[in-house]
């Protein structure tokens, strides 16, 4: 069954499948143009937060506490977007950038969010990989490369936010970057 | 403030490479706590969800 290897293997291809879709996030806001709504921003913010639950099972070894934080940072960025859909589920009430693959991106999240729950809660079930006889961790090419494309990913959003937003709150529907001339 | 998350992130991502796991915890579960604050400061409009 999964091994502390086998779990390590699993959790850096999270980590490397997280990392894409905040850069998919960043390929709609830099090439389509489409800047973050505030809501957006946090979905953005559950993705990094259950980032970090992956990488520290990489990085200090698989823990139930860590699956434990991947599962509320989910939650709560869960939340966030099934009220993104909700704002826009009656026909009629608009609805916040372009579909891709037919879906918003927001619609995109609860899903995601949803099968993070699922998975980390599944993980849970194959108890040998918190087992304390597991070989010590290694940091290998594909876990360094997973963690560098992640710390990337969340140092690029906080820098993007804090152009779009400056200090304060993001307006709702933002039209231009506040620490940005023009 | 709404890069507030992803800072506190980035500290957590540093506390797990130098091995202090319980910061790095902490730090995910600040995150979330800021996420979920700030969600209550923006989610602010009525939903109108009549069909």
């Amino acid at each position: 069954m999964i091994d502390a290897a086998t779990s390590r293997l699993l959790n850096a291809l999270a980590l490397i499948a997280i990392s894409a879709i905040l850069a998919a996030a960043f390929y709609t806001q830099i090439v389509a143009r489409e800047l973050p709504c505030p809501l957006c921003i946090l979905q953005r913010a559950g993705f990094v937060a259950v980032g970090l639950g992956l990488a520290l099972n990489l990085l200090t070894g698989p823990r139930p506490g860590h699956y434990g934080l991947m599962i509320l940072a989910a939650l709560a960025g869960g939340a966030v977007s099934l009220r993104q859909v909700a704002l826009h589920i009656v026909p009629g009430s608009g609805v916040y950038g372009d579909p891709v693959l037919g879906l918003h991106l927001y619609s995109w999240a609860a899903l995601i969010f949803a099968a993070i729950i699922l998975g980390a809660a599944a993980m849970l079930f194959f108890e040998r990989q918190f087992e304390p006889a597991s070989p010590p961790h290694v940091r290998g090419t594909l876990i360094i490369a997973a963690l560098a494309f992640f710390a990337l990913m969340v140092l690029g959003n906080a820098a993007s936010t804090l152009l779009e937003c400056g200090t304060g709150l993001c307006p709702d529907n933002p039209v231009a970057y506040e620490w940005l001339p023009g | 403030m709404m890069a507030l998350p992803f800072v506190i992130v980035f500290a957590g991502l540093a506390f797990a490479w130098y091995g202090r796991r319980g910061w790095a915890l902490g730090s995910g579960l600040a995150a979330i706590a800021v996420t979920l604050m700030l969600f209550r400061l923006h989610a602010t409009d009525s939903l109108a969800l009549s069909f």
